[in-house]
C-alpha cells in the first residue's frame, strides 16, 4: 500500500498532461481527414486540370487556371526574393562585422513579426497605386517577395553555418581571397540546402492569401494572364471567395477541393525540400 | 530599411487623418467611415480578445503535447506527432478559415444555442488550432533543451515524476515557452482571411466587456472587409491604413520582445 501512494500521484500528473494533449493528437489527423472527405466527390484529374473559361463565377468545374496563378505569384515571388536573400546572407557571413550582423538579425526578425497583410496594404499603396502597375501579377509577386524574404535569408544563413569552419579556414589557408572562398566552396558545398530553403518558402508563398487579395488577384475571368500587368486568380482567393458565397452544395465541394489541392500543393513542396534535406546531408 | 520603409509609408499615407482628427482616435469607441469617426478601440479590443482566447486554448494544449512528446512518448512515436505538427502548421490560412466557416460556425450555432456563430469565440478557437504548432514545437524544443543530467539529478534526489515537471523541467524550459507564447501571439495578432470570415465584423465593444460570445472586430478583419470598399485617397482609406500601422507596430514591439528573449535564453 505504501508502495501505491507516489504512483498514484504520478499516475493523475501524467494522466492530466495527457487529457490536455489529446486535442494536439487528434486535430491534425481530423483537419486533413476531413478536408479529403469533404474534397472527395470533385477530387479527380479533370478537376485540377479543366478550364472552362471562367463560366458562371467559380461554378466551373476546373480549377487549372486558379493553380497556375498561385504556381506562378510563388515562383516569381521566389525568383525576386532569392537574389536578395542570398547576397544578404553572404554578406552576413563573408563581410559584415559583428555590430552589422546583430543588426541585420534583428532587423529580419522584425520583418518576419510584420504580418503578411501589412506588406499587403504597403503594395496596395505603393505598387498598385503609385506606380500605377495596378492589380496585377507583378505587383503580388513584389508584395510576396517581401513576405518570404526574412525566411529566405534565415534559411540561407543556416546553410551556410552547416559549412564546417575547416573548410573556410583551409581555403583561407591556401590563399584563396574571400570572393573565391564564397563561389568555390560556399556556394558548390550548400548548394542543397539553399534550395531546401527555397522550397520552403515556395510552400509559404503558396500559403499566404492576406498579401495578394488587393495586389493580385480578381474572382474569375482570367486563364493565363497576358502580361506581368494583368491580374491572376489563384487558388487561395479563390477559395475565400467561394467561402464567402454562401452554402450552395456545388461551391462548399468546389471550394472543399480547391482547399484540398492546395494542401496536397504545398505539403509536396514541403516534403520535396525534407527530401533534398536528407540527400544534402548524406 | 524595407521596415523602415513600410512603416514610412504607412505613416505617409495614414497621414491625412492624423493631420485632421490628431491621434485621440485611436481611443475612440465609434467606428463611422460615413460620418468621420475613425475609433480604433472595437478593432483593438477584438484585436487583443482574439489572441487572449486563442492562448487560453492552446497554451495549455500545446504544452501538454510538448511534454508528452518530450518526456512520456518512445521516439518512435515523437517522430509521427512532430511530423503530424508540422503538417499542421503548413495548411493555409484560407483553409482554416473554410473549416471555420462551415464546421465551427454551425457547431458553435446548435451547441450553444447562438443567434449567429459569428463570434470573439469562433475567432480564438480558429487561432488557437493555427497556433497550437507553434507552441508545441517551440516548447518540445525548450523541454529537450533540458539537459539529461538534471533529470537524474532530480531522480536521485527522489522527487517524483510530477515534482520533476513541476520544479525542474517546466521552469528551465519556461523562458523557451515564454517566446514561444510570444511568437504564436505575434502570428495570431496578424492573421486575416480566416479571422474575417469568422468573427463576424461588426464595430462594437462587447457589452459587458468580457462577452465573448458576440460578433466583433480585430484590426486584420476590418482591413480586408473595407479596404476594398474605400475609395483611394479618402480619408477611410487614411484610417485603415492606420489600422495596418497600429498593427504593424504592435507586432514589431511583440517580437522583439521575443527574440531579446530568447538571445538571452541562448
Amino acid at each position: 500500500m505504501r508502495l501505491r501512494l507516489p504512483l498514484d500521484q504520478n499516475f493523475f500528473g501524467k494522466g492530466l498532461v495527457v487529457l490536455l494533449a489529446v486535442p494536439a493528437l487528434l486535430l491534425p489527423t481530423l483537419v486533413l481527414c476531413y478536408i479529403f472527405w469533404q474534397a472527395a466527390p470533385v477530387l479527380s484529374w479533370g478537376f485540377v486540370v479543366g478550364a472552362t473559361e471562367s463560366a458562371g463565377f467559380g461554378m466551373a468545374d476546373g480549377i487549372f487556371p486558379q493553380l497556375l496563378g498561385s504556381l506562378l505569384l510563388a515562383v516569381m515571388a521566389c525568383v525576386i526574393a532569392a537574389p536578395f536573400a542570398l547576397s544578404t546572407a553572404l554578406y552576413y557571413r563573408a563581410y559584415a562585422s559583428h555590430r552589422q550582423q546583430r543588426l541585420l538579425m534583428v532587423m529580419f526578425n522584425m520583418l518576419q513579426g510584420v504580418p503578411p497583410i501589412v506588406f499587403g496594404l504597403c503594395g496596395l499603396v505603393v505598387l498598385v497605386n503609385l506606380f500605377s502597375w495596378g492589380v496585377s501579377l507583378l505587383s503580388g509577386a513584389v508584395v510576396l517577395a517581401i513576405v518570404v524574404l526574412p525566411l529566405l535569408v534565415l534559411n540561407t544563413l543556416a546553410a551556410l553555418e552547416r559549412i564546417p569552419q575547416q573548410y573556410s579556414e583551409a581555403g583561407a589557408a591556401l590563399g584563396l581571397s574571400t570572393g573565391a572562398i564564397i563561389w568555390r566552396l560556399w556556394l558548390p558545398e550548400s548548394g542543397i540546402n539553399i534550395m531546401t530553403g527555397l522550397l520552403l518558402a515556395m510552400a509559404r508563398a503558396l500559403s499566404e492569401t492576406a498579401p495578394i487579395m488587393f495586389t493580385a488577384t480578381v474572382f474569375s475571368g482570367v486563364v493565363w494572364p497576358d502580361s506581368i500587368f494583368s491580374p491572376v486568380t489563384t487558388l487561395q482567393t479563390h477559395i475565400f471567395y467561394l467561402a464567402q458565397e454562401g452554402n450552395d452544395a456545388q461551391v462548399t465541394t468546389i471550394a472543399w477541393g480547391s482547399a484540398a489541392v492546395l494542401v496536397l500543393l504545398v505539403a509536396a513542396f514541403g516534403l520535396l525540400s525534407r527530401m533534398l534535406q536528407k540527400i544534402g546531408a548524406h | 530599411m524595407t521596415i523602415v520603409l513600410v512603416l514610412g509609408f504607412l505613416l505617409y499615407s495614414s497621414w491625412p487623418l492624423i493631420a485632421q482628427q490628431g491621434v485621440a482616435f485611436i481611443v475612440g469607441s465609434e467606428w463611422y467611415p460615413f460620418e468621420s469617426l475613425f475609433g480604433m478601440l472595437p478593432a483593438l479590443v477584438g484585436t487583443l480578445w482574439a489572441v487572449a482566447l486563442a492562448l487560453m486554448i492552446a497554451l495549455p494544449c500545446g504544452v501538454a503535447a510538448a511534454i508528452l512528446s518530450a518526456e512520456l512518448l518512445p521516439a518512435r512515436l515523437r517522430n509521427p506527432l512532430r511530423f503530424s505538427m508540422e503538417l499542421m502548421a503548413g495548411v493555409p490560412s484560407v483553409v482554416y478559415g473554410l473549416l471555420g466557416i462551415w464546421v465551427l460556425l454551425p457547431l458553435l450555432e446548435s451547441q450553444l444555442n447562438l443567434l449567429t456563430g459569428r463570434t470573439l469565440l469562433a475567432a480564438g478557437l480558429l487561432l488557437a488550432l493555427m497556433i497550437l504548432p507553434t507552441i508545441m514545437v517551440l516548447a518540445e524544443d525548450a523541454l529537450r533543451g533540458v539537459r539529461q543530467s538534471q533529470r537524474e539529478a532530480a531522480k536521485n534526489l527522489g522527487l517524483g515524476w510530477n515534482a520533476t515537471l513541476c520544479r525542474v523541467l517546466l521552469p528551465q524550459a519556461w523562458p523557451g515557452i515564454r517566446v514561444a507564447t510570444l511568437l504564436a501571439s505575434g502570428r495570431a495578432m496578424g492573421e486575416t482571411v480566416a479571422v474575417m470570415l469568422v468573427v463576424g465584423s461588426i464595430d462594437r465593444i462587447p457589452e459587458p466587456f468580457y462577452n465573448f460570445l458576440q460578433p466583433a472586430q480585430t484590426l486584420t478583419s476590418r482591413i480586408g472587409r473595407e479596404m476594398a470598399e474605400a475609395s483611394v485617397g479618402s480619408q477611410h482609406w487614411a484610417a485603415l491604413l492606420f489600422c495596418g500601422l497600429l498593427l504593424a507596430v504592435i507586432a514589431i514591439v511583440v517580437s522583439l520582445a521575443a527574440h531579446r528573449k530568447a538571445s538571452v535564453v541562448v
